[in-house]
């Protein structure tokens, strides 16, 4: 059955080849090992340790050589991991034990995982998901069972695929990947791009559409898979990845060069980053700063809330890979509601999106907040840069001053301790509630700066929940009630002096930032891999083109003829 | 047997990178050697564990005691010093 299905780009690149369907086989679905002697497991789990390892730096060295550093150090704690005595020694000793070698090594590695598991810490504790990949792979090598692999350069077709897997197939022999579950930020998605492997996950319908070994092609950048292309299909995704080529060798060219239109206008490319890890990355990709640091990794998946010194430990990590020159605008946690903290005791709440959420809580959890912003002041006074903070989810003025209140009693108490403390935090709202959008004027005269966060200002906007999948059509930011409420914001902005960033996806989409820039936004943080896209984009308009088609869009009444006024001038310009 | 203590004064303390060069090192010794987090102390770690090391949860500024038992202990000691001395970790270009 040809046809075409859409889930989310993954990894960059376009392939064609055969659909090759890879299907876990659970725990019990591995051979059993059938051993004569205690003495006989030891020596087969050792080796299978071992021959684990060795494959997992075969792979490092491999994304090494691809200048894949980052990368390469997943397998590498990986390898650690396969022949880690804690884990090798209790799998011995069970089955010296009469436990069959199989089991001994699943159940000795799952006790492994259960203690990471339960570190505060969410990055360590994530590490628990990779002690066990490890030792399914060291079970498969015990029992000899051999990973089927494709007889001929495929496109693998699955559920889901364990990171590591990608580790087996020799090079050449993937061609592409194709998920119905997984996410862009899996591991496995990761490693694909690493590897230059073209990659669509989160594709719900892939599993019907492809039954058998019937040719697909993988659209890594747009999300699409189509299903037995016809031979102008094909002729067409050719065409696609040559323009692409050239397009991405040109925009690569552009990094480190400041962002602006073609007339001069400078607008300012920042990141948004998850943690201290993504700051190479941002860095690499040219960003000029942090527009957004969530901060909600410190809070989640633990057990009492993070202490000031390890915060602040954090963000100045953060601050000083950047330096004095590039802000890092830390985002106060966005937490409660949907994403709930057990240690704040909060009952569960029937609207959590319209709940006791981030800088509300500050009237029960005050502390919270307070412990945050001395770990900003105090990181800032060692790093020797000027903080830069903003919370999320204010709605009304006397949110505002609740959060310049709270930031002054910060520092206060950050100086009455005698620890170097900046002069002034450089403090702005998220703009993300409609109330915050009308009330813009006057919450302007309040704060240093405005950063909308589209996707929130959008769900609000338009009533519509942006977790629920059966109203996905209404979340789209390019929306022209969303683009009103914009511009407005950026004239209440305007009337104070103060300058307006948008935080959002909306950011780092192409037609999405030329909008903004036309309708007079000041700054645009996206994620990393976006930056090169944007940058590029605007340097080929002057800022006129892009006022125009700002007023068209203001004058639509739909984000689809948006969308259409954004493409013309973009395939125009191409 | 050889003990030291030692103050980490790297950022990001015992975690990811440092973690994996530390096992790496120790496991290159012939002598067993155990890592206890003093600061905040918890089970005693056996050193050529990933899985123990992480687990130990060590953090910047926390005092931790190596212990080295065997052959090449001296040596063991010495070269776990000098590693958790020398640990920094460039972030970014």
């Amino acid at each position: 059955m040809a046809g075409r299905i859409t889930g989310l780009p993954a990894a960059p690149g376009i392939a064609v080849g055969p659909a090759w369907r890879y299907r876990p086989r659970g725990a019990g679905a591995i051979p059993v090992v059938a051993v004569a002697s205690g003495g006989e497991a030891e020596l087969r789990i050792r080796g299978a340790a071992a021959a684990s390892a060795a494959q997992l730096e075969g792979l490092a060295a491999r994304l090494r050589g691809l200048g894949r550093g980052g990368d390469a150090e997943i397998l590498e704690a990986q390898a650690l991991m396969a022949i880690d005595p804690a884990i090798v020694d209790e799998a011995v000793r069970l089955a010296r034990g009469g436990m069959p070698p199989v089991e001994a090594v699943l159940e000795a590695a799952e006790s492994s995982a259960r203690i990471l598991g339960t570190l505060p810490d969410a990055l360590l504790a994530a590490r628990a998901g990779d002690v066990r990949d490890v030792a399914v792979r060291v079970t498969r090598t015990l029992s000899g069972a051999q990973l089927e692999l494709p007889a001929a350069p495929s496109i693998v077709v699955a559920e889901d695929l364990p990171p590591s897997l990608l580790a087996e197939f020799p090079p050449g022999l993937l061609l592409g990947v194709a998920l119905a579950g997984g996410s862009p930020t899996a591991h496995v998605a990761i490693l694909a791009r690493s590897l230059g492997i073209p990659a669509v996950v989160a594709a719900p319908d892939l599993l019907e559409a492809v039954r058998g070994s019937q040719m697909i092609a993988v659209d890594g950048e747009s999300g699409e898979i189509t299903v037995d292309p016809a031979p102008e299909e094909l002729r067409e995704l050719a065409d696609r990845q040559a323009v692409r080529g050239s397009r991405d060798r040109a925009a690569a060219a552009l990094r480190g060069i400041p962002a602006a239109t073609a007339d001069g206008r400078r607008i300012p490319l920042l990141a948004n980053i998850r943690s201290p890890e993504d700051a190479a990355r941002a860095l690499e990709a040219g960003a000029e700063g942090v527009g957004l640091f969530r901060t909600e990794y410190l809070f989640l998946r633990r057990e009492a809330a993070p202490s000031e010194a390890e915060q602040a430990t954090e963000y100045r990590r953060t601050m000083e890979a950047f330096g004095p020159e590039r802000p890092v605008v830390i985002r106060l946690a966005d937490i409660g509601g949907d994403k709930s903290i057990p240690y704040l005791g909060r009952p569960e709440e029937p609207n959590p999106f319209l709940g006791v959420r981030a800088i509300r809580l500050a009237h029960d959890s005050r502390e919270l907040l307070l412990t945050q912003l001395r770990a900003i002041w105090r990181a800032a006074g060692a790093a020797g840069v000027t903080p830069h903070v903003m919370a999320p989810m204010i709605a009304t003025l006397a949110d505002a001053r609740l959060l310049t209140g709270l930031r002054d009693e910060a520092r206060r108490e950050v100086v009455a301790s005698g620890a170097a403390c900046p002069e002034k935090m450089v403090t702005g709202v998220m703009i993300e509630v409609p109330s915050a959008a009308i009330l813009a004027p006057e919450l302007a005269r309040l704060v240093d700066f405005f950063s909308i966060g589209t996707n929130d200002l959008t769900q609000y906007i338009l009533a519509a929940d942006r977790g629920n999948p059966s109203l996905a059509r209404f979340q789209d930011a390019l929306h022209p009630a969303v683009l009103r409420t914009i511009a407005a914001v950026v004239t209440g902005a305007d009337g104070a002096g103060i300058p307006v960033a948008v935080c959002g996806e909306l950011a780092g989409d192409p037609a999405g930032a030329m909008v903004l820039v036309g309708l007079g936004v000041d700054e645009l943080s996206a994620e990393a891999g976006s930056l090169d896209a944007i940058r590029a984009c605007l340097a080929g308009y002057d800022g006129a083109e892009l006022r125009d088609l700002a007023a068209l869009a203001l004058a639509a009444t739909d984000a689809e003829t948006v969308r259409g006024y954004a493409n013309e001038l973009l395939s125009a310009r191409r | 047997m050889r003990s030291i203590e030692v103050e980490i004064r790297n950022e990001s303390g015992l975690h990811a990178r440092p973690a994996a060069a530390f096992v790496r090192a120790a496991a290159a010794c012939t002598s067993a050697i155990r890592l206890e987090n003093l600061t905040a102390p918890g089970p005693v770690a056996d050193a050529k564990s990933i899985v123990g090391v992480l687990s130990a949860g060590i953090e910047k500024g926390h005092l931790v005691r190596i212990e080295a038992v065997g052959a090449d202990e001296d040596q063991a000691v010495e070269t776990l010093r000098r590693l958790l001395a020398g640990l920094g970790e460039p972030v970014g270009p």
